[in-house]
């Protein structure tokens, strides 16, 4: 008893509680990430015509990923670009 | 009269739900507010046992809802608490036997003749949890201090707020002994890690088995320490804002009062 007063008195870094809330908090940032399926294909093809607009990409080898790791997450995109699309201005409306 | 519905709902199973809404539904209606407790565990009705009401079931919630018997015949009048009322959930039928747009419908007709509707929430986040707080204006989340209960709680928190439903936090079967020796999580971590509002905090204990076992209302065992937590979360729902929440404290030995002397409890 009185060595657990003195582990007690001179250090929390044993108590279960702690390793409970940082679990939790890691646990509860993954679940507000978890995106259903529809949204993400949602996002991939709104990205898709957003960076075409702009890039000749290749649509088939476009990649849109959440990334995990303990200190933050990450939406990555990767996308092969055959070519940027320079002499495009802005479409401008058509003055018929 | 225009009373207020709320859901009693947690996520995860077990925590204590049913204790909680038979025994806020007592307390209030001991107050002196006309109360109506609704079992909404379709096919698995309990709330009737826990309030010992279960010899006295004719009607039940979903003959209310489909119009197979009037409100009255359905709301099963507690004999003991003047102006308690227990709707029993149907043990028939599935879950499916109601849905959210009728229960809106039903919920408007229960806020004409009560002050207070709990709705005892099933557990999960399907069609009956849908039908609970189809109607809901305010939500008490039932938490327990584990891992798996907050995070249960933090989703169907997430699921309230997607309704404009600010939900309050009960945390429920608190050891303050562990808490205090840091082996449970304290309600300030819950608040923390669920970051919402904080309305009762209820101690372990004993008398809810005893309570259950006999079908009386704990809120009318003046022993019990959840029972008292029970009654100041009634008196908080019905006005009482500025009522203090009390932190439960593990009965102290010499050896603990003179560890906290030390500032080790919280």
């Amino acid at each position: 008893m009185i060595a657990n007063f003195f582990k007690n008195f001179f250090g929390k870094k044993n108590e279960s509680k702690n390793v409970a809330k940082q679990r939790l908090k890691f646990a509860l940032i993954y679940d507000h990430l978890e995106v259903t399926e529809d949204i993400l294909e949602a996002l991939h093809r709104d990205m898709v015509e957003v960076i075409s607009k702009y890039f000749e990409i290749d649509q088939e080898a476009f990649k849109l990923d959440i990334r995990r790791s303990d200190e933050l997450s990450a939406l990555v995109v990767n996308t092969p670009i055959l070519s940027a699309k320079r002499k495009k201005k802005q479409v401008q409306p058509d003055p018929t | 009269m225009d009373g207020k519905i709320i859901v009693v709902t947690s996520g995860k199973g077990g925590v204590g739900k049913t204790t909680a809404t038979a025994s806020i539904g007592a307390a209030l209606a001991l107050e002196g507010k006309k109360v109506a407790v609704v079992d909404m565990d379709i096919g698995l009705r309990n709330l009737d046992v826990v309030m010992g009401l279960e010899n006295r079931i004719v009607f039940n919630i979903v003959d209310a809802v489909k119009g197979r018997c009037k409100l009255k015949q359905a709301a099963i009048k507690d004999r003991r608490i003047d102006n308690l009322f227990l709707i029993p959930a149907s043990q028939s039928d599935n879950k499916n036997a109601l849905d959210p747009e009728e229960m809106v419908r039903f919920s408007s007709m229960l806020r004409r003749h009560f002050d207070f509707v709990f709705m005892d929430c099933p557990a999960g986040i399907e069609r009956g949890f849908e039908n609970s707080v189809a109607a809901a204006d305010e939500a008490l989340v039932i938490c327990t201090p584990e891992v798996a209960s907050v995070r249960d709680a933090d989703r169907v928190i997430g699921l309230l707020y997607a309704r404009s439903i600010t939900p309050k936090l009960v945390v429920n079967r608190i050891v303050p002994a562990l808490v205090e020796r840091g082996d449970m999580l304290s309600h300030v971590d819950m608040v923390d890690v669920l970051s919402i509002e904080l309305i009762g905090l209820v101690e372990m204990d004993d008398q809810v088995v005893v309570s259950t076992n006999t079908g009386v209302p704990l809120v009318m065992q003046n022993t019990s320490k959840a029972g008292a937590a029970f009654r100041r979360i009634a008196m908080r729902l019905n006005g009482h804002v500025d009522l203090p929440i009390q932190v439960p404290e593990a009965s102290g030995g010499l050896f603990r009062k003179f560890r906290s002397k030390f500032g080790r409890s919280r």
